[in-house]
């Protein structure tokens, strides 16, 4: 299509990060074919290389305005459509990443998290990643991920990056649950039912009190399980504890380095796993079995 | 047969040579190049093949700008990265006068140089020379060569010592 060599699309990657390729399992540099032509229409006019990708950049994130536009001025078709056409040019991953929660988080730094506006986006996003969800293929992996869900409810700003993540584990052919941590009766059947190869427990919402109890009747109900956490806020002091892995914020590469762990260690224990503080889950691990 | 040595030589409407060159090292492009029909430079893969009528084209060793009728600059050679210590990538889109100031003491007005650049972008103007200076700079002063380049229209100004 640009009729340059490979060597040429990298160099351009490393000197304007444009196009920014994603990675095959192999590593392979996998391009959108709207980003590529993109790209081509913009070099067709362009006086240099960086004109063209200042312009093709501009192409691309005409999806980003429209979308937003279309949640500030609360209509759910137009939304709908601007993620279907940014869909034609992109994989559902990155319109998720690239088009859907950009917007979200511009709307949510123009109208603040406790609005009106922002509720009507939110429970948008939401309907329109649960919709993808059930739209994903079945499950071709024999692996299952729990993400214990610590947010405060679906309009909390961290709601959409957790169920993006859980669309893209379920879109990579594993299966995923979802469930809040604030609820622990009824846990086992679940987990026996599920038999997680890892838990996730995202969201910064709830105190580690209620996620380490949670967490620990999971593990009584499962027994030892990998342990990653996703958009937890961190703690100040640093204590050598349970082992959890703390996992990028970006959905897509939160989900890429959950499945390689737990393809790599074949769902087993982190054994030498980052550290993090859960200064409660610890004293429930003191007193009771250890992870 | 193949003939190397020879290539082929258009002229412009006032009769000089027309040069392509790369917009970011210079070069002339490569013949398979133009087989392609790629515009990306063979040599360096960080520029498009411009061109230009010998009057202003830009000899190797010389940096040079390439500046649209809005006056945003479009292209800075790896030359004039250098000489004028910007990068092209943060540079483009952005007004020529944030780089590129005149320095004529004879000149009527600051606008002169302006005024030229859009005339020769729009393709209306004829090569011209201008004395210019970076803009947080005083005591440094460039002769530079202004006229047309493309495709599409731009100006193109060419640094001298």
């Amino acid at each position: 299509m640009l009729n340059v060599s490979p060597n040429t699309l990298r160099a351009w990657e490393r000197r304007f990060g444009y196009p920014k390729p994603q990675r095959s399992a192999g590593r392979h540099r996998l391009y959108t074919h709207g980003e590529v032509s993109a790209l081509r229409d913009a070099l067709q006019q362009g006086l240099s290389i960086s004109s063209a990708v200042s312009r093709a950049r501009e192409a691309l994130s005409a999806d980003t305005h429209t979308l937003v536009g279309a949640l500030a001025a609360f209509e759910c078709d137009r939304a709908d459509a601007a993620m279907e056409s940014a869909l034609a040019l992109r994989s559902v991953e990155r319109s998720v990443e690239e088009v859907l929660l950009p917007s979200l988080d511009e709307l949510a730094a123009r109208q603040g998290t406790d609005s009106a506006p922002w509720a009507f986006a939110a429970r948008w996003a939401d309907g329109w990643l649960r919709r993808a969800q059930r739209l994903a293929p079945p499950p071709v992996r024999p692996l299952a991920i729990l993400v214990g869900d610590a947010t405060r409810n679906e309009l909390d700003p961290d709601s959409l990056g957790i169920r993006a993540f859980e669309l893209f584990i379920v879109r990579a052919g594993a299966r995923a649950m979802t469930l809040p941590v604030a609820g622990v009766s009824g846990l086992g059947e679940v987990v026996e039912s599920l038999s997680p190869d890892a838990v996730v427990i995202a969201g910064s919402h709830l105190a580690d009190d209620d996620v380490a109890r949670w967490a620990y009747s999971v593990r009584s109900a499962s027994g030892a399980l990998a342990v990653a956490l996703f958009r937890r806020v961190q703690h100040d002091r640093q204590i050598r504890t349970t082992g959890a892995r703390v996992l990028p914020d970006e959905p897509f590469a939160a989900h890429r380095q959950l499945l390689a762990l737990v393809d790599e260690r074949g769902g087993s224990e982190y054994e030498h796993a980052t550290v993090l503080a859960m200064p409660a889950l610890e004293e429930i691990e003191r007193r009771e079995v250890g992870w | 047969m193949r003939l190397r040595a020879v290539r082929t030589v258009e002229y412009d409407d006032r009769g000089l040579e027309v040069f392509s060159f790369c917009g970011h090292c210079g070069l002339p492009p490569k013949p398979a190049a133009q087989a392609t029909k790629s515009r990306v430079c063979g040599h360096c893969g960080l520029g498009l093949v411009l061109r230009a009528a010998s009057d202003v084209a830009p000899a190797l060793d010389e940096p040079f700008l390439v500046v649209d009728a809005t006056l945003s600059v479009c292209a800075v050679s790896a030359r004039a990265e250098a000489l004028l210590g910007i990068d092209e990538t943060a540079a483009v889109n952005k007004h020529v006068a944030d780089f590129l100031v005149p320095a004529d003491a004879n000149a009527p007005s600051a606008a002169n140089l302006l005024a030229l650049l859009v005339e020769v972008a729009s393709g209306a103007g004829e090569a011209r020379t201008a004395v210019v200076r970076p803009r947080q700079e005083f005591g440094v002063r460039y002769r530079a060569r202004v006229g047309a380049c493309g495709p599409p229209h731009a100006a193109l100004l060419v640094l001298a010592s």
